[in-house]
């Protein structure tokens, strides 16, 4: 397997602010990758140097073998961005915006229009394509910025944040569009929703104050950081007894009650044969463990205090 | 081969044409105010500079202004708003082509608007006005208009890139552009400055666009120190807006 993206050592300080400490990493070919963190975590800080946007203060970056600084030029042939913030040209329509994309990619005509007709027809924007992006919705605008990254066919896809500010149909359907382009190409997106990154992505890394702090799939991490042993309890009758039993027990570490559902932490994994003895059988309608999700690993790295 | 900046210099010549009408309008109603004012209004008042009616001598200066103003307008603002507003010379700078092409791209804009205004706004003067020039003395004036308006793009194109907040490129545009279009003689002849003055004022970029295209208009002389001003002007200053560009948006 190829690697797409190659990270080595990359520092980018701002004003002696370290946004990316030492960041290091190889993302190998076709696959999907998701840059996790807190706001200001460095993750866009990260992508303006993976497309050339920035220069790094120390370190290498390579993106399909070209070094992203003496051969920043080839990296742009072979990539498209999608930014954080939508970069539309207002003056221009929706299709002209795209055929101003195709043509600094050296397209012609003959190449760019049937391109385009099928990515409009694709994201529901043909009937708006002669309308300025000012009178499109956020989501409308979004997806354009998305097909305007996908003209050109790049090698690598990069998107910040592709999916924030759309409504669930537009986010499914975004999803579901990064989902065929799985085999053509390698994407490196971020993404604040959680399980965004546990449906699309291959490999997740989280990061925070520039450096990375976890690797591997969603599976992976939720694997590792499984040491909480929590389980839904109901019961057919007889709540009251029931709560006051499970509080007299010494390994029910936390406990929360609506109505007939107890939900309830176990220090070890062990006590839950205490736990069906203590209480026993006749009563209990359905005991199930509650899995672990990417957002209990997040904020178990990361923390609960809000970033400024 | 600059494949980019043909086509951002496409692109601005697309949404021009889109506004065009009105852009002429607005561009054109300040030079022919002042010249209704100065040169009609006033010409009871004022004698023959050197023997040539005063509507005459300041005619081909008010050309002028039109088109380095509206070079510097355009780079500047343009720039500004596609950098700090749109963004989208981010979104440039993800293709294929390089700082060159967006810079060059730019200045060529600025300079195409300013020459397409400063010639419509001589169109209308010399609908006015019954003054005819032979056509080498327009040849010799349009070398002004072009280097002027290169320069004058560049200078613009430097403080849209460098200038972030929007209110300090209309006090630049207060502050260093208007006086020096004015210091340079649009409405009186540089023999009105005392002597040790005027050695200076000789020397100003604005004075070899302003004085040397009149001294081409009305008496068809290319003056040699005129001449290599303005292109020494519009070389340091093409090389500058590059050079500055190029350190500035690579962070
Ligand atoms: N141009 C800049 N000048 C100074 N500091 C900056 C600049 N851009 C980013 N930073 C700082 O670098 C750090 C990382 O910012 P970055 O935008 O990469 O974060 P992020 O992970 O993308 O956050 P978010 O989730 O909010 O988009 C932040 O502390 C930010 O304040
Ligand atoms: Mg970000």
């Amino acid at each position: 397997m190829n690697t797409a993206i190659s990270l080595q050592g990359i520092i980018k300080t701002y004003n002696g602010l370290r946004a990316v400490d030492d960041f290091s990493l190889d993302v190998r070919s076709g696959t999907i990758f998701g840059l996790l963190g807190p706001n200001g975590a460095g993750k866009t800080t990260l992508i303006r140097i993976l497309t050339t946007l920035l220069r790094p203060t120390a370190g290498t970056a390579r993106v399909e073998g070209y070094d992203i600084l003496a051969s920043a030029k080839s990296v742009r042939r072979l990539i498209g961005v999608v930014p954080q913030e939508n970069n539309l040209d207002r003056y221009l329509t929706a299709r002209e915006n795209l055929v101003l994309h195709a043509r600094m990619h050296g397209l012609q005509a003959g190449d760019y229009n049937p391109r385009i007709d099928e990515l409009l027809e694709l994201t529901g924007l043909a009937g708006r394509q002669h309308d300025f992006p000012d009178t499109y919705s956020g989501g409308m605008q979004r997806r354009l910025v998305v097909i305007r990254a996908l003209i050109h066919n790049p090698r690598v896809l990069f998107l910040d944040e592709p999916t924030t500010g759309l409504d669930p149909q537009s986010r499914r359907a975004v999803w579901d569009y990064i989902q065929t382009l799985r085999s053509r190409m390698t994407i490196f997106l971020t993404t604040h929703y959680l399980d965004e990154a546990d449906t699309l992505c291959d490999r997740i890394v989280i990061m925070d104050h520039g450096k990375a702090l976890v690797d591997g799939s969603s599976t992976e991490l939720k694997e590792a950081f499984a040491h909480s042993h929590r389980y839904l309890l109901t019961f057919r009758a007889n709540e009251e007894r029931y709560e006051q039993t499970l509080r007299s027990l010494p390994f029910v570490r936390e406990l929360e009650r609506s109505g007939a559902v107890f939900r309830l932490e176990l220090a070890e994994e062990e006590y839950l044969k205490p736990l069906m003895d203590s209480i026993g059988g006749p009563d209990i309608r359905s005991i199930c463990l509650e899995e672990p999700t990417l957002e209990d690993v997040f904020i178990e790295l990361t923390g609960r205090k809000v970033r400024e | 081969m600059f494949r980019g900046a043909f086509t951002i210099w496409g692109r601005d010549m697309r949404v021009l044409r889109r506004s065009l009408f009105s852009e002429l309008l607005a561009v054109v109603a300040y030079p022919i105010t002042l010249y209704l004012a100065f040169g009609v209004g006033l010409k009871g008042y004022i004698n023959d500079v050197d023997g040539i009616p005063y509507g005459m001598f300041i005619a081909p200066g008010l050309i002028s202004m039109t088109a380095v103003s509206a070079a510097f307008d355009e780079s500047a603002w343009s720039m500004w708003f596609h950098r700090r507003v749109q963004h989208t010379i981010e979104e440039y700078r993800v293709n294929p082509i390089s700082v060159y092409d967006i810079i060059i791209g730019k200045i060529v804009s600025g300079f195409s608007q300013g020459a397409i205004k400063g010639i419509v706004v001589a169109g209308v003067i010399f609908l006015l006005t019954p003054f005819r020039f032979p056509a080498v003395h327009l040849l010799a004036y349009l070398f002004f208009i072009i280097f002027g308006s290169m320069a004058f793009s560049c200078i613009g194109t430097m403080c849209g890139t460098v200038v972030d907040k929007p209110e300090n490129i209309g006090r630049i545009q207060g502050v260093v552009i208007v006086p020096l279009i004015f210091l340079s003689g649009i409405f009186f002849p540089l023999s009105s400055y005392p002597h040790a003055v005027l050695s200076i004022v000789k020397l100003l970029p604005t004075t070899a666009i302003f004085e040397g295209a009149r001294l081409a208009l009305l008496k068809g002389v290319m003056d040699f120190q005129y001449c290599a001003i303005a292109v020494f002007t519009a070389a340091v200053a093409f090389a500058a807006a590059v050079w500055i560009f190029n350190r500035k948006i690579e962070g």
